[in-house]
């Protein structure tokens, strides 16, 4: 009995010391280990990966392809300094054609100067109109393919080297959102490396071919206090695009866009309904591009250098029904249009029509099935038309 | 010319933005943006880009990270962007 009686003493003890160290131990874990340090490192970002299906007919040849598509992993880094200062970056891995493509998507600081005011320096995404800033990542944007116009050969800017003023507030009874920035300006192609490009603008020059910058600027208006309905306008201005000494260095640029967007929960409709679109127009200052025929003969010519471009977008997703499965879809529908200068070399006249099922996992995760049909008019040097026609199943998730 | 394209476009532009500014002048929409709660501006400008996240997908120092960022690339008011990560970071 005694025994007993001093061996459950002991394991008695011994639960009521096990007890208090893992409380103290809880305590000097959470004030040392688990207290949240004043400086933050956190890595985001996004990924897809799927299946694309292409038949093409160019009138004289028809192709057809399917391929799994290796995936893109995009990791976002972000550094909280603290409550004012940022850093930035996004890398963009892609699986393309048996290579990996590494894209340097931005890497930017920013300072909250005050509650109007942030500054942001380095390599960041240009608010010309909201698609590439804001609606380009994968688990957001509603198809696997940008709109015409948008991306590589694209004609608006993407992104930009330099120093941008941003914010927003609220005036009178309407909200407003702004952005302005100086960043290094577009390159001219002259045609002398690539003459199916002459006169193309390129853009993401991280380091400037000449002292011209480019100037640009976003402003945004909400009509309504519910902050559903947002109408942009934005502009890129420089005044010189080619090489110092080169007959293209005061050959300017002016660029405009014009952005609408709405999105609200409409209860008359069950649910949700998000319409996106965006105008985008390129006006290049004339000039004189040269042309080597086949015989050899050299000849000047020159165009009307403007390109424009337009997308709409219409999304619904049955949010307020009462079946899980069925609030989880959504039906996405889209037009969209590229048009480039009528005499250029890339000369081309565009058009896409996509319709979509997407099918939300979560808030950040959805599988999407598309169905795309495209006609391309010219482009490069050709003169041919094709009908393009895609079918893709994609996985995109954001981290 | 262009100079003179610039200002078209922007007068445009603006006057298009004043009448609307106008027109949705009313003394409903006057406290509508103050009187928002964290959980209606939460709902009202994350899905405006992007479905809303789940207050759980992130604990309260991730959030304050986050908050920064999409400040900065929303383009959110310092008001709103307070009520909304105020709101995720009570309930989560």
């Amino acid at each position: 009995m005694l025994l007993f009686f001093l061996v459950g003493n002991v394991i008695a003890q011994d639960t009521k010391q096990d007890t208090e160290i893992d409380s103290l131990v809880e305590a000097a874990l959470l004030r040392k280990g688990f207290k949240p340090s004043k400086t933050q490192f956190m890595i985001r970002g996004y990924g897809h990966t799927g299946f694309t299906s292409t038949k093409s007919d160019t009138g004289h040849e028809k192709t057809k392809e399917s391929t799994f598509d290796g995936g893109t992993f995009a990791p976002i880094f972000l550094f909280n300094h603290n409550d004012r200062l940022m850093f930035e970056a996004e890398l963009e891995f892609t699986l393309s054609h048996g290579d990996l493509d590494v894209g340097f998507e931005y890497a930017d600081v920013m300072y909250v100067l005050n509650d109007y005011m942030t500054v942001r320096a380095g390599k960041f995404l240009l608010p010309f109109g909201t698609f590439m800033e804001r609606l380009h990542p994968s688990w957001i944007n509603r198809f696997v393919s940008k709109p015409l116009g948008f991306g590589h050969g694209g004609m608006a800017p993407g992104s930009g080297v330099g120093v941008e003023l941003r914010g927003a507030f609220y005036l009178g009874n309407t909200k407003w959102n702004y952005s302005t920035y100086l960043t290094n300006g577009p390159t001219i192609n002259d045609g002398s490396d690539e003459p199916e490009e002459a006169g193309m603008l390129h853009f993401e020059n991280l380091k400037d071919n000449n002292t011209s910058k480019a100037f640009g600027g976003r402003i945004g208006f909400f009509p309504f206090a519910d902050s559903s309905t947002e109408i942009g306008y934005s502009f890129y201005n420089t005044n010189g695009t080619g090489e110092p000494g080169s007959e293209y260095e005061k050959t300017g640029a002016f660029l405009y866009a014009l952005d609408f967007s709405f999105v609200k929960q409409i209860s008359a409709l069950s649910g949700l309904v998000d319409i996106k679109a965006q105008y985008n127009n390129s006006k290049v200052e004339d000039a004189f591009f040269t042309e080597t025929h086949d015989d050899g003969d050299v000849e000047d010519y020159t165009f009307d250098n403007e390109s424009n471009s337009f997308y709409v977008q219409l999304s619904y997703r049955p949010t307020m029904s009462g079946n899980d499965f069925v609030k989880n879809l959504e039906f996405v529908g889209r037009y969209s249009e590229y048009n480039t200068p009528e005499g250029a070399e890339w000369e081309s006249q565009s058009s896409q029509y996509s319709f979509g099922l997407n099918y939300w996992l979560s808030w950040r995760s959805l599988i999407k099935l598309s169905y795309e049909s495209a006609e391309l008019e010219g482009g490069h040097g050709s003169h041919g038309a094709a009908k393009v026609k895609t079918f893709s199943l994609h996985w995109a998730i954001g981290f | 010319m262009k100079t003179f394209k610039i200002f078209g476009i922007a007068a445009i532009v603006i006057g298009t933005l004043a009448t609307l500014t106008l027109t949705s002048c009313s003394v409903e929409q006057a406290t509508a943006y103050k009187s928002r709660s964290g959980a209606q501006a939460w709902g009202e400008n994350c899905i405006r880009c992007h479905s809303t996240p789940s207050p759980s997908s992130y604990n309260d120092v991730d959030w304050s990270t986050i908050e920064l960022h999409m400040k900065v690339r929303a383009n959110l008011t310092a008001d709103e962007s307070k009520k909304i990560f105020e709101f995720l970071r009570t309930a989560n």
